[in-house]
């Protein structure tokens, strides 16, 4: 971590930042579904394997370790019968992020995408820690990188989010079908953006990453002046992505404005929730590591409850 | 107002740059990139919130300011109102001269000239006087000198076009007479008018007092178009006892284009009879005859219309016609009609059975036979050498002629004349008088002044004197009698007498050729005609009077025989009472139309009428050039009173440089910009 932290030897180690990483080091990145892996890690696997945690028990079949037989039940029933343990296994962690222009904005301190690639560096650096394979795909209207799953992948990782530069308009839907067709195995997968979409119009982009059974995680990344809107002066708005300009009056907008954001993220948590996706609204001007441990915290809560 | 240099005007265009800065500059400078203008599109769109001007305050002031200064370095002054009067040294004394003649109703020039004279009133300040005076043929004084201008202004309201011509001298005249009046040193006269050539000949002698100013304002704009009908011709014809008229009236097209199909009507009393179409040619004129109709009834009105155009007034042309009426003459001789030469009234009577018009009914009786009724209705009595009737004793003969009736005295040698009646003849009978040496006497005298000579005073138009006389009868012209001709010897040879309303006219000489031989010349016809007319107060019938003219009503055939009460009845629909003795003498007509006058006792069919219509050179639009009107009317006034003399006076930079408005404006433009200063510097802290 301090290798990385120095930042000099990989492109893109300035997004580890150890400040975040120091408060969320304890914490796991789990899978809130069973994935698939090939070594044994933090998650549960869809197979029984050589875990601690009993599963079932099943009738002696010929080729079967005896050392699984279960002595005490054959002494109850006299018959044989076979325990079986869950198996734990690693995952493919894979962030999908939003490199669209309008991630480019910024308002005064972190840009959103600055603000997401740390993000991402984090949440990757805690999946590569503990033995998850981790890869990367940015995208804006169509795929712009693609780093496949690897656990040799992290520092292609970092080097992917240093290059990545907002350039293009955005959209979902199209990006993200592609995107879907190449996710084989069940994996969690970290979906950030700004949304800058009707949220069915969003659901619709994203149903086809949950169709697998990936663990889907959706970062909302939004700058402060986009939620707050405190502009003062008549001034012509130009959109990011179109170039478009409208001339606006903020102080006679701006509640309409606000009302109109907050309707549009509760309409986003609304939906993910239904969908059980996890849904995070994040605002660049909160420190990273509160937002993060946040939202660990309570998913590592949550998994506990289940 | 006027300015010095106008050029310096153009920076009133500066103006806009203030406007600029709080509308398009603003908004301009501040571009601000948003991730996405998704939620800002479904708010909407505010247009005015975003165009208002939020600091209205600083915007005048910057403005005005602006303008404050343009204003001062554009050296503005005043060329009229309290400002120039007071640079100029006093008030003014103004005559507003509208014209209001029939050629103003052309088109909008009425409307023109009543904006100028609001103008030119609107100009006055402070104690300027000004009297407005309406001009047609005539002119009126209709506000009089005063410094209030909303009765000046109320006045040009209510002032009219009128029917009349235009003549600028009464106005000038009239307006020469007000400044001379006036004490004012300041003194204008506006002459707003279409400065028809007809109506300035040039010979009026204008003086205007010294220093006048003239203004003239011309609404004449663009040579106009024109079409007029300025005259009619009867074409009259005897049939089956009554007369046939046949109208020939005149076009004329005063426009350089030429008229095809102009519909030209004739209406016979509010019936159109005839309509034709007439082609005229561009400024010329062209005639159009209606088929001949019968003329039953007498004060028949007819009307020629030829198309419409912008001055319809002349388009018009009113008449009236009315059956020939002879005069009815009783010659009283001592014989009978014979036929022969012995007939005393043979050559009388062959005189008066030719000519027309109008012809004469004659009849001849002897004093014996005569009654007082025979005078009813005759309009002359012939005594021809014939002692005084008995008929006529005791005032019937007097009676006769005060109402009208005329009496020729043909005095021979059995003239008597009875002294109750000596003072309707024109002198005192004597005896006859022989002339037979060598070729007889002559006629050495002649009034030709008078209506009966009249004729006879051009050359070549005959000459009574050639006539010989041998014998007349003496009469010593009365002084209140009027001698008409004289003999060569000086002895009268025809005087006349009035007596109420009619006269007596004594002839020395017999009328057949015992006397003399005057009844074989030429010249016997036409002075019998004469003399019989003017005693029978014979006028020919106008069919047709012009607007400005006077109606004598004592004297015209109008009223001939129905004298009574009466009522005129104007074309506007107004009443003048015109009652016997009483009321007015003179009609003045003063409007396009026909005058009716209405008996105010028995009831006509056909009343007197006249028939009224405006000056054919109100047709002629044709303006004069108003600088030389104003060269002719101010060069007569002498070199210190023309305009160029004032001009001279008191120029524009004297004016500027006395009012000297551009220090104030410059003065409040700094004061502005003051205070826009403190103004912006507080709502920037803010």
């Amino acid at each position: 971590m301090a290798r990385l932290a120095e930042g000099g030897a990989i492109p893109g180690a300035r997004f580890v930042d150890p400040v975040v990483l120091s408060r969320i080091g304890k914490l796991d990145l789990l899978a809130r579904t069973v994935v698939d892996g090939f070594i044994n890690g933090l998650h549960r696997a869809p197979f029984f394997g050589a875990s601690i945690d009993f599963a079932e028990h099943r009738g002696y079949v010929a080729g079967d370790d005896i050392r699984r037989v279960d002595w005490r039940l054959y002494a109850r029933t006299d018959k044989y019968y076979v325990k079986q343990y869950e198996a734990d296994t690693n995952t493919n962690f894979s962030v999908l992020l939003d490199v669209s222009k309008s991630m480019g904005f910024t308002s005064g301190g972190p840009s959103k995408l600055e603000y997401a690639s740390y993000l991402a560096a984090c949440l990757a650096y805690m999946a590569h820690r503990q033995r998850d394979r981790v890869g990367i795909v940015t995208f804006d209207e169509d795929i712009v990188d693609y780093v496949p799953v690897s656990a040799k992948h992290f520092d292609i990782l970092l080097h992917t989010l240093d290059r990545s530069k907002p350039q293009r308009a955005g959209s979902l839907s199209g990006p993200v079908g592609k995107m879907a067709e190449h996710f084989k195995r069940r994996s969690v997968l970290a979906l950030i953006s700004d949304f800058y979409e009707e949220p069915d119009v969003i659901l619709e982009a994203i149903k086809p990453l949950r169709f697998l059974g990936n663990d889907l995680m959706v970062f909302h990344v939004l700058d402060p002046a986009e939620i707050e809107f405190n502009y003062d002066d008549a001034s012509s708005f130009e959109d990011l992505e179109s170039g478009e300009q409208i001339p606006i009056v903020p102080e006679a907008l701006s509640a309409q404005y606000r009302a109109l954001m907050q309707e549009h993220i509760t309409a986003l948590t609304t939906k993910f929730s239904e969908h059980r996706i996890d849904y995070s609204m994040l605002n660049t001007s909160k420190p990273l590591d509160h937002a993060l441990f946040s939202y660990l915290s309570n998913r590592e809560r949550m998994m506990r409850v289940r | 107002m006027s300015f010095l240099t106008p050029a310096f005007l153009i920076g009133i265009s500066a103006l806009a740059i203030p406007v600029l800065i709080h509308l398009i500059q603003r908004e301009r400078k501040r571009v601000v990139v948003f991730p996405s203008l998704m939620f800002l599109r479904r708010i909407p769109y505010q247009s005015v919130r975003r165009r208002s001007i939020r600091h209205w305050l600083l915007l005048s002031v910057r403005a005005l300011a602006l303008l404050m200064l343009i204003a001062a370095f554009a050296r503005p002054f005043f060329q009229q109102g309290a400002l120039a009067a007071r640079a100029t040294g006093g008030t003014r004394e103004m005559v507003v001269l509208l014209d209001q003649s029939a050629s103003m109703g052309y088109g909008d020039r009425w409307q023109q000239a009543r904006a100028a004279a609001h103008k030119a009133i609107d100009s006055l300040s402070g104690d300027d006087r000004a009297t407005l005076v309406l001009f047609s043929r005539n002119a009126e004084e209709n506000v009089r000198a005063t410094t209030d201008r909303l009765r000046l202004n109320q006045a040009v309201d209510v002032a009219k076009v009128t029917s009349g011509a235009t003549r600028f001298g009464p106005a000038l005249k009239l307006a020469q007479s007000i400044l001379g009046q006036s004490a004012q040193k300041v003194r204008e006269v506006v002459v707003i008018s279409d400065f028809q050539k007809t109506g300035w000949t040039g010979a009026e002698e204008i003086h205007l007092p010294e220093g006048t100013t003239l203004t003239p304002v011309s609404v004449a704009g663009q040579p106009s178009a024109n079409v007029s009908v300025p005259s009619v011709n009867f074409a009259r014809a005897s049939f089956s006892g009554q007369e046939r008229i046949t109208v020939t009236a005149g076009i004329v097209n005063r426009g350089d284009a030429p008229i095809t199909g102009l519909t030209t009507t004739l209406d016979i009393d509010g019936h159109q009879i005839e309509s034709k179409p007439v082609n005229v040619g561009g400024n010329s004129s062209t005639s159009v005859s209606f088929a001949p109709f019968t003329l039953a009834d007498s004060n028949v009105r007819g009307i020629v219309k030829a198309g419409t155009d912008p001055l319809p007034q002349d388009n018009t042309f009113n008449f009236v016609l009315t059956p020939g009426r002879p005069l009815s003459v009783l010659v009283v001789a001592p014989r009978e009609e014979t036929g022969d030469r012995s007939d005393p009234s043979l050559y009388l009577s062959k005189a008066l059975s030719i000519g027309t018009p109008p012809p004469f009914q004659a009849e001849v009786t002897s004093p014996v036979r005569m009654a007082p009724a025979s005078l009813d209705k005759r309009a002359v009595l012939v005594l021809n050498d014939t002692p005084f009737p008995p008929a006529l004793a005791g005032g019937a003969l007097k009676k006769f002629v005060e109402q009208g009736g005329g009496v020729l005295v043909v005095l021979g040698e059995h003239s008597t004349w009875p002294q109750n009646d000596a003072a309707l003849l024109p002198g005192t009978l004597g005896g006859t008088v022989d002339r037979p040496d060598g070729r007889g006497g002559a006629l050495g005298f002649l009034d030709y002044s008078h209506q009966v000579f009249e004729v006879f005073k051009a050359p070549r138009s005959g000459d009574p004197s050639s006539a010989r006389v041998f014998r007349y009868r003496l009469l010593t012209a009365t002084p209140t009698s009027r001698v008409l001709a004289k003999f060569d010897d000086g002895a009268v040879a025809a005087a006349e007498q009035r007596t109420g309303l009619g006269r007596v006219i004594a002839w020395n000489i017999t009328v057949d050729d015992s006397w003399s031989d005057l009844p074989r010349r030429a010249v016997f016809l036409p002075l019998v005609h004469q003399l019989l007319r003017y005693l029978g107060r014979y006028e020919e019938p106008a069919a047709w009077r012009t607007v400005g003219q006077v109606l004598d009503l004592t004297s015209g055939s109008i009223l001939v025989g129905t004298r009574r009460d009466r009522v005129a009845l104007t074309p506007s629909s107004k009443r003048v009472t015109l009652a016997t003795g009483s009321g007015p003498e003179f009609l003045e007509l003063d409007e396009q139309g026909f005058y009716e006058l209405r008996s105010t006792g028995a009831k006509e069919t056909h009343p007197p009428v006249v028939a009224v219509d405006i000056d054919p050179a109100e047709s002629d639009l044709s303006p004069m050039d108003v600088g030389e009107f104003t060269a002719a009317v101010i060069g007569r006034a002498g070199p210190q009173t023309s305009a160029a003399a004032t001009a001279e006076q008191v120029t524009p930079q004297d004016l500027e440089r006395k009012q000297a408005l551009w220090w104030y404006l410059l003065l409040g433009g700094v004061l502005l910009l003051a205070t826009e200063t403190i103004l912006s510097n507080r709502i920037s802290r803010v």
